[in-house]
């Protein structure tokens, strides 16, 4: 009934949540729940959707966080992965 | 009446009187009724001090001047006043002989030295004047007013950075105003215009740093963290606790209130809001002992969303600096926030990825921290299975949850009736 309704509603909360520490978009995390999860996107989308009503500020910075990223990914890629040959090169890797 | 005849009397014997009459008649006609007690009311006052005008404080020409200063401060002044009120009477005479009894027949003297010194500021300074000494009169205002004595100080830059740089060289918090005045030397600064504007000084200064302070102490929590996560994410049992109840995104109580206007700017300095909610997380982590895990998934929730907005409350003190779950290394460095976002980054990428990235190796995640910006679809898979296998686990963030009618509402607006579906 509605304790079940809540309860799943908390559930896809707390995945979309999860999605958002990895930085992913909205279509991003529609797909993974629904890949992952078995959660309808139009379920993801509209938890996502009252979600950012209930915690504007919140998603502003992250939608303003994410366009930063995605400017400066491609840069800090390429010095993560000279790092990386640098890093191999220097010592062994402990994996 | 009292007033206006010596006031006649007075002005007949100066030079300046053509003007003075006028301004007399003028006052005259505001000074309605001196035959009350209430003197003061009726004085118009700026006539008084018109002659103060922005740039000097006294009357230089006026010998009356220190006398009149003394009678000016609002402390002595209702006395001085009603003293000289009472005296005005007796005093007709000496009005009109001499001037100079400035404190026995303040009114008319004061009059009389103010149209002297600027007859025609009378008429036109009116207005200020009377703001500025009723207001002076009634209970020490502050110099905002022209007509008053304390004369309007312009705090242009130059000046301000003069004065800033007095108060640093004395030091905040033993700038004495007479020192800074000194240390400034400017004749046309007053021992009070200092002392008011080193009070707003203070607060600013309190204020900027108190916000400082708070961002600094976050990054610098998260800084710790970022660090310290991947050698917990491999040894704690359960990766998850990282990620510990939250207090979730800033709540709007009062005690947020300041700390909310940080987040804002935070904000811009390129990290995600997210890192501070998450900061808020890890100190967090420290204190409070995780939840039990509970194996149905009905009692949780209700539970949760009180014990969490418990500790809702509890952040905003914890958001001081200084409070024991914070790990004493945030007092370090008032860090300024430019430096931040690009050290800052890869810690946060790194703490996730060791959290949620079961399968991914620490030490390489630490090492390599953006790699993750695009997640792979096994630490994503793992988190998903985390939430779903685990639903008594925290919110990672702690958003404020939406209404659950809202998300039903809106659900069935586009065609799902009703939730968990049957079929995915």
């Amino acid at each position: 009934m509605g304790d079940s309704s809540t309860s799943y509603i908390h559930m896809v909360q707390h995945l979309i949540e999860k999605c958002l520490i990895f930085n992913m978009t909205k279509e991003e995390c529609m797909e993974a729940l629904s890949k992952h999860a078995n959660i309808k996107p139009v379920i993801t989308s509209t938890v996502w959707n009252e979600l950012e009503k209930e915690n504007k500020e919140f998603f502003e910075a992250y939608a303003q966080s994410q366009s930063k990223q995605d400017r400066m990914s491609e840069e800090e890629t390429s010095r993560m992965i000279q790092k990386m040959i640098s890093d191999t090169s220097s010592k062994d890797p402990d994996e | 009446m009292l007033a206006v005849s010596p006031l006649r009397n007075n002005t007949s014997k100066d030079d300046d009187e053509g003007e003075m009459e006028s301004t007399f008649t003028i006052s005259s006609d505001e000074f309605p009724d001196f035959a009350d007690g209430n003197l003061l009311e009726s004085i118009d006052f700026d006539d008084l001090f018109l002659s103060i005008d922005v740039d000097g404080d006294v009357l230089p020409d006026l010998e009356l001047d220190p006398e009149i200063l003394a009678v000016l401060p609002p402390a002595g002044e209702e006395s001085e006043m009603n003293a000289s009120g009472e005296k005005t009477e007796e005093s007709d005479n000496q009005r009109k002989d001499e001037e100079e009894n400035k404190v026995s027949t303040s009114k008319g003297d004061e009059e009389t030295v103010s149209k002297r010194e600027e007859p025609k500021a009378v008429k036109t300074g009116s207005k200020d004047g009377d703001k500025g000494r009723k207001s002076s009169i009634k209970g020490k205002s502050n110099n905002n007013n022209q007509g008053t004595r304390k004369v309007k100080v312009d705090w242009t830059p130059e000046l301000h950075r003069r004065f800033v740089q007095a108060v640093e060289q004395l030091g905040v918090d033993k700038a004495v105003p007479s020192r800074i005045l000194e240390l400034m030397g400017i004749d046309c600064l007053t021992r009070h215009n200092i002392a008011s504007h080193l009070q707003k000084y203070r607060s600013h200064r309190k204020h900027l740093l108190a916000r400082e302070a708070e961002a600094a102490s976050w990054i610098h929590r998260r800084q710790i963290y970022g660090s310290a996560t991947p050698v917990g994410g491999g040894g704690k049992r359960d990766v998850n606790h990282w990620l510990p109840p939250t207090m979730g995104f800033p709540p709007s109580a009062s005690p947020m209130h300041h700390q909310n206007h940080l987040f804002r700017p935070l904000h811009v300095w390129g990290h995600p809001t997210m890192d501070q909610s998450l900061m808020h997380l890890w100190p967090k982590h420290l204190a409070p002992p995780p939840p039990p895990p509970r194996p149905a998934w009905g009692p949780p929730p209700p539970a949760d969303p009180s014990f969490w907005h418990h500790q809702h409350h509890r952040v905003p003190n914890g958001q001081t600096p200084g409070t024991p779950c914070f790990p004493p290394p945030l007092t370090a460095a008032p860090t300024r926030f430019g430096a931040v976002p690009v050290p800052g980054i890869p810690p946060h990428h790194a703490m996730y990825k060791a959290d949620t990235g079961i399968g991914v190796p620490a030490s390489q995640l630490r090492r390599h921290p953006l790699v993750d910006l695009h997640p792979s679809k096994e630490s994503i898979d793992a988190a998903i299975g985390d939430v779903l296998s685990k639903p008594w686990l925290p919110l990672p963030i702690g958003l404020k949850p939406p209404s659950t009618d809202g998300v039903l509402v809106e659900l069935q607006r586009q065609g799902v009736p009703k939730i968990p579906p049957s079929c995915a």
